[in-house]
Order: structure tokens, then sequence, then C-alpha cells
């Protein structure tokens, strides 16, 4: 995982409106791509709660809220911010270089 | 029979779907992992997007389904009955592919008992016999009463002939009332099942601790049957706690009592939550369910496999405890009575 130091390309930072999430899937890990105004992060997309993928979900600032059972979880930190969710999202570090949103998984 | 085509994260798949058959159902009974819980409307589980075609809802008021869903196109899998062919988005899960084919059929009430004041035990006998994994639940179709509602089974079985349940009584419920006043020995009811993911893990190499709130007692006391006598639980600990709110809805003990090994790696303890004057007797725990499992067990919960089942609230409680102790969400299985 993190000893794996070269980021992974998940998308171009244009593929993501400010404001909104995109889903992008690499091997076996599905990934949620935010963009706020201009500031990229990545969480796990499914929600840690239940069948719910965050990419679809409402993003308020930095905090995603999932459309199944509202809740919601900071994509800073991965904390919870509401329930009924209780197990943090997983997060991952970003890179951004020239027009690529890139992580490390 | 029409065709539901869905796009998801891998390739296209596709399954068939009774016009009088929900969309979650029928894809199950094709043997795919389409995520849900309840099967009634109330745990927005199953929600899927409609990309073409047309749904009709079973329930108009589900409690899970909003102004939101409408606005996105997005539908209950569980209570969404095709109107033609559909293409949907979905991502199916292996978590939720049965081991047991749903399937519908009927099955005639042989025998009724008497548990508690309000629980009772119902026995059916199946038209065609399918058999289900204990700590699963079906969907029963009563005379008069709109939707299937979901009632879990008690006993164990192989070939699947009969399934028990034991079912509380709610005060102007609409099944309950049925089944309990109206539903007489020799009569024929629908059936549809069997549905749900807490099941019991039998090869979970870790002791076991069921826990039942009211109502959630019939799952936990056929996951306790199957575990008692599995080759590969032998020698496992299993740990019952029943919680009520009064003496008078204490039971369980009955059942366990018959089991080989109780009183030494099976034990049975109840707790009541709001004792009254007519409890003064009461020598077993007082509080929730999981206050108690947190007193009698400690942080021993996390080493074990957890199953529980009842009405919200409890389920609620118990998933905070577990997630307060660290307990790895993959030893927990339960289902929220809706
Ligand atoms: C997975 C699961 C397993 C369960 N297992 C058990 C069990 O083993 N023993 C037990 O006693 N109870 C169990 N229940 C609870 C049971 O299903 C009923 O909710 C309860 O018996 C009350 O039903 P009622 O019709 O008598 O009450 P009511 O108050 O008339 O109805 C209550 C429930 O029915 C729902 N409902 C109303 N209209 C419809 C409709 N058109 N279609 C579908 N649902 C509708 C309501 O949302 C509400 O949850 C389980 C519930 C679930 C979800
Ligand atoms: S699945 Fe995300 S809040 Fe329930
Ligand atoms: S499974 Fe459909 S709402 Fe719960």
């Amino acid at each position: 995982m993190t000893d794996n130091p070269t980021p992974t390309r998940l998308c171009g930072t244009d593929d993501v409106e400010p404001g909104s999430a995109l889903l992008v899937e690499i091997d076996d890990l599905e990934l949620a791509v935010y963009n706020v105004d201009g500031q990229f992060y990545v969480t796990d997309d499914r929600c840690t709660h239940g069948p719910g993928s965050l990419s679809e979900g409402y993003l308020d600032g930095c905090v995603i809220e999932c459309d199944f059972h509202n809740g919601a979880f900071d994509i800073r930190t991965g904390e919870v911010v509401a329930p009924p969710c209780m197990v943090p999202i997983k997060t991952y570090e970003v890179v951004v270089e020239n027009n690529d949103v890139m992580a490390l998984l | 029979m029409v065709q539901i085509t869905v796009e998801g994260k891998t390739e296209e798949q596709s399954f068939e779907c009774e016009q009088d058959d929900t969309i979650l159902r029928a894809a199950l009974r094709a043997g795919k992992g389409f995520p849900y819980a309840c099967n009634v409307g109330s745990c927005g589980n199953c929600r899927f997007q409609l990309l073409d075609g047309e749904v009709e809802h079973a329930r108009e008021d589900a409690p899970a389904w909003g102004e939101r869903d409408l606005k996105r196109n997005r539908y209950l899998g569980c209570q969404a009955h095709p109107k033609g062919d559909c293409r949907i988005k979905l991502r199916f899960d292996d978590a939720y592919t049965p081991e047991i084919l749903p399937a519908r059929t009927e099955m005639t009430l042989k025998a009724k008992s008497t548990i508690t004041h309000d629980i009772s035990e119902f026995f059916f006998e199946l038209k065609t016999p399918t058999p289900f994994l204990p700590g699963q639940y079906a969907l029963l179709g009563l005379p008069g009463v709109d939707g299937g509602r979901a009632y879990s089974m008690s006993n164990v079985t192989k070939e699947g002939s009969e399934w028990h349940f034991q079912i509380k009584r709610v005060p102007n419920g609409a099944a309950t009332t049925c089944l309990f006043d109206r539903v007489n020995t020799g009569d024929t009811i629908k059936l549809d099942g069997p549905y749900g993911t807490a099941f019991l893990r039998e090869d979970a190499p870790r002791d076991i601790l069921c826990l039942a709130g009211g109502s959630g007692l019939s799952p936990m006391v056929s996951i306790t049957r199957a575990a008692a006598v599995s080759d590969k639980l032998k020698g496992r600990q299993i740990d019952f706690v029943f919680g009520g709110r009064a003496t008078r809805d204490v039971c369980g003990r009955e059942f366990l009592e018959e089991l080989p090994g109780f009183g030494d790696r099976i034990r049975f303890h109840a707790a009541i939550s709001n004792p009254g004057p007519e409890d003064a007797d009461w020598d077993g725990h007082t509080g929730f369910v999981h206050d108690v499992a947190h007193e009698i067990f400690g942080d021993s919960i996390r080493d074990k496999e957890i199953y529980f089942a009842g009405p919200p609230p409890m389920a609620q409680a118990v998933q905070k405890l577990l997630f307060d102790l660290k307990v790895p969400p993959e030893q927990i299985h339960f289902d929220e009575f809706y």
C-alpha cells in the first residue's frame, strides 16, 4: 500500500467539476475523486455504512453526504460527521501534476 | 416476463423478472448479488437508478424512498415492479449473492404454540420444500394484508419441508393481528424466501454471541440450534442474551435447554430494561441488551462472532457498542426488524 511510493493516475483535473465527485476504478479499488474549488481529495467510493456510492452523494464543501441514508464524511480526514455512518472512510494522499490527479494507493 | 438489464461495474448483465415480482427479488432468484436488507421498503439498501423503462412501487409510502430519489430516478429494488423491459444502474456485490435461491410457494399452518403473552411460534408446512440457512427470513403474504411482511425462521432444516416462526404480536398491527387471530390450523398462506444475509457462519473460528431484542428471538434461536450441533463449531462457546422490557417478556431459555451442551458451552442470559412493581422477584440482569452484554463479556466481545436481531433502536445501540469496541465488521451479522 504505502510502500508503493509511485502515485497512480486516477483522472484529469478537468474530469471532475468543482463541487462534484467522480467514480474511478483502479483494479479492485473503487475510488471517489472530489474537486473542492480546485483542491482534489480521494476516498474509497463505497460508504462504510452500506451499499451507497459516495461519488453519487452530495458534496458540500469538504463534506460528502451519502445519498443512501444521509450519513456523511469529511473527505479530508475520512472522519464521520453524520450518522448512521460510524466507521471512517479511507482517504488517500493526492498529488496533482500538470493536469493529472494522482493518488498514493 | 420482462428483461432487466444492469449496467454495473463490469460488463452488462441481465435477468428475467415476472411482472408481478420485484426487481430485487427477481435478481436474487436469478442468483445475482443485488444489495438489500429488509425487503419491505424500510432500509433503503436496495436503491438503484432507472436508466430506461418504467417501474411502479408496490408500496407508495415506502419509508426509505423520497423526493430526492424521484428527482434522480432512483427506486427501491424490493418495491419496484417493472412495467416492461428496464435498464438499470447498480453494482452487484458478492456479499448478497444468495446461497439458496429464494422462491415463491405456499405453506399451511400445522400448529401454533404460545411462548409469552405476546410471542407465539407458528409451525408451517411448505407446498414445495425449500431449504434455508439458520438466521434467514421469509416474506409472508397474508390474506387482506398489503405487502409481504418479513419474519425470521426459528428452526433448522435440511430439506425445508417445515418452516417455523416465532412472532411477536404488534398491537393493531395489520399482519400480526391477521396471523394471530384469523389464520387457523389448516389455512394456507403465501411464502417467499429465503432472504437475508445474517445467517450462521460455520467457518468463523470464534465463539458465538447471539443478542435477541424482543421479536428478535426467532433467528437467534435458529442460529443457536444450528451452531449447537455443527461439526465445524464443536467446542465453541455460545452465549445467548435475550432482552425484554419486563419479566413477562423473557423467553428463549426453553429452546436452548433442549440443546446438547446447554449449561456448559451454551449459556442463556436474560435482561429486562423496564422493571416495574411486578418484577420485584427478577434476579436476572437489568438494562438494555447491549449494555448487559458489555457488562457480562467486556472487551472479549471483540473476539466473538456476533449475531443480533431486534427492533431498530436495539440494533442501532448494538452497532454503536460494537463499533466503540472496535469489533471487525466482518464478525457482525444482523437484521433490523423494521
Ligand atoms: C428482516 C426482518 C425480519 C423480521 N423478523 C421478525 C420475526 O422473526 N419476528 C417478529 O415478530 N417480527 C419480525 N419482523 C418484524 C415484522 O416484519 C413486522 O414489521 C411486524 O410483525 C409488524 O407487522 P404488522 O403488520 O403486524 O404491524 P403494522 O404496524 O401494521 O406494520 C408494521 C410494518 O409493516 C410495514 N408495512 C406497512 N405497509 C406495508 C406494505 N404495503 N408492504 C410492506 N411493508 C409494509 C411498516 O413499514 C412497518 O414496518 C422482521 C422484520 C424484518 C425487516
Ligand atoms: S450506505 Fe451510506 S449512509 Fe448508509
Ligand atoms: S431492501 Fe428494499 S428498502 Fe430495505
